[in-house]
């Protein structure tokens, strides 16, 4: 019964407005992002700059992770991400004075005044410097051109470990109420240097061996479709949960003999199916690219990256939004999955916005990674990635089989809320 | 007068109790997950423009919820009052609703210490808001369907994210965050005629 | 396996206010009428019995299986309420094929039957029509095709009748005979004519209880010789409203031919006249309501 009614519901599905409508915002969303996709060459000696990247040297972590602490312990008011928007954090008296030991064991500063003074110094020793550089430049006198700041850095206390320093980082991003600068991945990324030929080269080759080329692409073609496939879905399930009201079928169906879980499982199914299978067309197109690109330079591609990319990265996730429209339409047969689903959007794409270079997926709905390259950020966190997938994964099979039994009950004549909050709705709104 | 009083009365008491709750509510939510005061004009801009924007949606798209059913709609649309005029009626309240709720926003963030041009910022955000709600209204009219009317201003409104200016040009939502004002004009004006083709979409139907 | 249905004690709440009260019902097979005014609880009690509304207390069992396990229920029940449509783009034949597989019926089972079954409700050459494009009386005909579509035991259709045109009714009610004859067809209505046209045992419920139940003959047994009629002026027909029901009457002129209940002969140029159920009906609402006589 389950397949016949896969089928059925495919068919149906086909037929929609509303699926045809996210095809289309799909094929404009590849076509604005990916639409001039270009293969990265390998790096040639000599180039002027390779681009830069995150330094993993403690010393330069810590200079200027500490600095910055600093400074901002100096303007007492603090700049927090914590879902991409910025908020100012200005702390109480407590808080205040813990942050004020943390700056002392870690810098060895004793107080506001005194890291007021250093601030003061370094800023005046750059100008200076700048002053310098203007004049031995020969400026044309207006004096109006940008100066550039170097940040302040902060020495380390001597004895510091990097490990205690580490420690009382995540204390005052703890303090800070989290996406402070003292994170642990905002500290990562804190100092960066150029990269050198030989990274660049290290890095293409990690593309061209690792990733054999369709692996880069697929991450990156994931990136962009699952800022879309995180809230696509929940019009496709919404729609289809409110049409059996609308056709009023409900009860034609109500009282057939099929189980509700077969019901909603044939629904989810086919949902989940007709949604993967036009991302599956799409990401034939940089497959294609990337072939061309490969038969020229002599690259044995990965035919079937993109497949695994779009099952194992975004399925979960159209799997999970989908869940949810399914879910909250039938427990209160309005849109409101809309609003849920865009609550959660909101809060995991400003969320993740600060990452998304991959490496660092966290438990993000729309994990990121906006880059062909870093093979080695998603080898490195590809554990983590992968428990994120598998507890979305979970997360929708659980909705749908809260789905299933919310049906059951809607069947029996229960649970049917609309009924009791609009009950007079109907006779009040013809005025 | 008295008979479009009652229509809104109406309307306010029986069909957007619910979007008003979600609107203040998500208004409410704003300082738990981002910063509201002491923000500089461009901060501000992006609370007013990529959050509070928002409520636009919550609010205009389900003026046309009532008269989902058909039946009701042949009945509403026989009575001697206009169809499209109930609509229009409705639409104003929600727009004065709309900047009732702003304004009491952009009056707090003042309040917090937020530095901005405040006349010119809230007229700025309501444009997009109406801009944004136009688009749901004229989507629900042309399809009939609700929930187009919400995905189109939510589709809009992730591209203007991802691809910004250079795709929308003359129609970005969230040019006051860049500096510039001018397309607050042209939003205005396509709201406008958003709203207007919604309601003649939805009236010119007889389905 | 017998094709009974039980009702025993049932009561039927909705949050404070009962609508069903204390029914005791007993169906066999055959037209089952349910007779009542609007919001008498008619569609309460049918929406019980097809397992869309749960027991609030009491016992309902349809062929010895209780509803208490809606699953059993619904394979051998039909039901076709009252407003209902299907998905508008779909073709008949679509939407009958997309419930018998809801229904559980096999591929080979859904090509036999759906065309005969459209057959029966003529509607073999529609087949390609989308739901969207049909007339009342051609949804309510695909209606009754889909109820019966998995040859149910028992068959429960509300108020089917309602905005349908004379020529369709009077099929649509042969239509429904035709099916009683090897199970159990439970009809709803507030027009009387359809259940005197159609049915032999029948249930008359107002607000929430039932006030009668046996053969159409026996309910008109208990009206026989207080039906009169009677060709009076239309002065005095405000008159004899006020002392007695009147069933109906037909203007002649400045006359109205009138009928009326009365207890016994009220004035000589009353006629006395047979008993019709419709006769029946007002005289069984009228003491209900605490008449005494007419």
């Amino acid at each position: 019964m389950l397949g016949q009614l896969f089928v059925k519901e495919c068919k149906q599905t086909v037929r929609s407005l509303i699926y045809w409508a996210i095809v289309l915002v799909l094929i404009f969303d590849f076509s604005s992002q990916l639409g001039d996709m270009s293969i990265k060459t390998k790096p040639e000696p000599g180039q002027e700059e390779y681009g830069t990247k995150p330094s993993d040297d403690p010393d330069l972590i810590m200079k200027s992770t500490l600095g910055n602490l600093m400074e901002e312990y100096v303007r007492e008011s603090y700049t927090t991400y914590p879902i991409g928007f910025y908020k100012s954090v200005t702390l109480n008296q407590e808080d205040d004075q813990r942050i004020g030991e943390i700056l002392k064991e870690t810098t060895g500063i004793a107080d506001r005044e005194a890291a007021e003074k250093v601030m003061e110094e370094w800023y005046a020793a750059q100008e200076s410097e700048n002053m310098d550089k203007g004049d031995s430049e020969g400026s044309d006198g207006s004096g109006m051109a940008p100066v550039y700041l170097k940040p302040l850095e902060a020495e380390p206390a001597e004895g510091l470990t990097y490990e205690r320093f580490g420690e009382l980082m995540d204390e005052a991003d703890d303090i800070l109420g989290g996406g402070s600068d003292y994170s642990k991945e905002s500290r990562n990324k804190s100092a960066r240097i150029p990269m050198t030929y030989e990274e660049a080269l290290e890095e293409y080759d990690h593309l061209i061996e690792d990733d054999r080329l369709t692996g880069g692409y697929a991450r990156l073609f994931s990136d962009y479709m699952v800022i879309f496939l995180g809230i696509l879905p929940v019009f496709l399930a919404v729609t289809r949960g409110l049409r059996d009201r609308r056709a009023m079928m409900q009860e034609l169906i109500y009282t057939r003999k099929c189980s509700s879980f077969t019901i909603m499982a044939s629904r989810y199914l086919s949902m989940v199916a007709m949604l993967t299978l036009p991302v599956l067309v799409l990401s034939l197109i940089p497959l294609s690219k990337c072939l061309g690109y490969a038969k020229s330079a002599g690259i044995a591609v990965d035919m079937l990256a993109f497949v695994k990319y779009v099952l194992g990265w975004q399925v979960p996730t159209i799997m999970a939004v989908t869940a949810v429209g399914m879910f909250f339409t039938e427990l209160t047969d309005t849109a409101a999955a809309v609003l849920v689903q865009g609550a959660w959007w909101f809060m995991a794409v400003f969320g993740g916005i600060g990452d998304l270079g991959g490496g660092s997926y966290g438990w993000n709905l729309v994990p990121r990674h906006n880059s062909a390259l870093n093979w080695q950020g998603y080898h490195d966190g590809f554990e983590k990635l992968l428990s994120n997938r598998i507890l979305y994964t979970v997360i929708a099979l659980v909705l749908v089989a809260l789905t299933a039994l919310v049906y059951t009950q809607k069947r029996k004549g229960r649970l049917q809320l609309r009924g009791k909050i609009f009950a007079n709705r109907k006779n009040k709104s013809e005025v | 007068m008295e008979r479009y009083l009652q229509i809104e009365k109406i309307n306010l008491k029986y069909n957007i109790p619910l979007h008003i709750l979600i609107s203040v509510l998500m208004l409410l939510a704003s300082p738990l997950l981002l910063g509201v005061a002491n923000l500089g004009a461009q901060d501000t801009a992006k609370v007013l423009e990529m959050y509070a924007a928002l409520i636009g949606i919550v609010l205009l798209p389900p003026v046309f919820l009532p008269e989902q059913d058909h039946d009701i709609r042949d009945l509403v649309y026989t009575k001697y009052v206009n169809g499209a005029l109930v609509y229009l009626v409705r639409i104003l309240g929600n727009v004065l609703l709309l900047a009732l709720l702003l304004g009491v926003y952009v009056g707090m963030l003042k309040y917090q210490g937020c530095e901005f041009p405040v006349i010119k910022y809230f007229f700025g955000t309501l444009a997009e808001m109406l801009f944004m709600g136009g688009l749901g209204l004229c989507f629900y009219g042309l399809c009939d369907n609700l929930v187009i009317g919400y995905m189109a201003p939510i589709v809009y409104y992730i591209a203007a994210m991802g691809s910004g200016q250079k795709l929308l040009k003359m129609f970005y939502p969230f040019s006051m965050m860049l500096g510039s004002y001018k397309e607050k004009g042209v939003l205005a004006w396509g709201a406008v005629a958003l709203i207007g083709a919604g309601v003649w979409l939805r009236c010119r139907r007889k389905g | 396996m017998s094709t009974t249905i039980k009702i025993r004690n049932l009561n039927q709440y909705y949050g404070k206010k009962q609508a069903l009260k204390d029914i005791n019902l007993r169906i066999e097979t055959g037209m089952f009428g349910l007779l009542g005014r609007n919001g008498a609880g008619k569609t309460t009690l049918m929406k019980v019995i097809a397992t869309l509304l749960p027991v609030s207390e009491g016992e309902v069992s349809v062929c010895k299986r209780s509803t208490q396990h809606p699953q059993e229920v619904r394979k051998i029940v039909g039901y076709l309420p009252q407003d209902f449509s299907m998905y508008p783009n779909m073709t008949i034949y679509e939407a009958m094929d997309y419930l018998g597989v809801l229904s559980g019926l096999s591929k080979a089972e859904r090509k036999q039957r759906i065309p005969a079954l459209l057959e029966r409700v003529n509607l073999q050459n529609d087949r390609r029509k989308k739901v969207k494009a049909l007339s009342g009386g051609m949804k309510r005909r695909l209606g009754i095709a889909q109820a019966i579509l998995h040859n149910p035991k028992v068959l429960i259709v509300d108020e089917p009748t309602a905005g349908l045109d004379p020529e369709e009714r009077v099929r649509f009610r042969n239509l429904l005979c035709e099916i009683a004859e090897d199970r159990i067809v439970i009809l709803s209505t507030h027009i009387v004519g359809d259940i005197e046209a159609t049915c032999e045992d029948i249930a008359v419920l107002d607000e929430g209880s039932v006030i009668y139940q046996g053969t159409v003959t026996e309910l008109l047994q208990m009206t026989e010789g207080k039906v009169f009629s009677a060709e009076i002026s239309k002065r005095e027909l405000e008159l004899l409203k006020k002392d007695y029901i009147v069933t109906s009457m037909l203007t002649l002129g400045n006359n109205v031919m009138a009928r009326f209940l009365a207890d016994e002969k009220p004035f000589a140029s009353a006629k006395l006249c047979d008993a019709g159920v419709e006769d029946a009906y007002m005289y069984l609402m009228h003491m209900e309501r605490g008449g005494r006589g007419c």
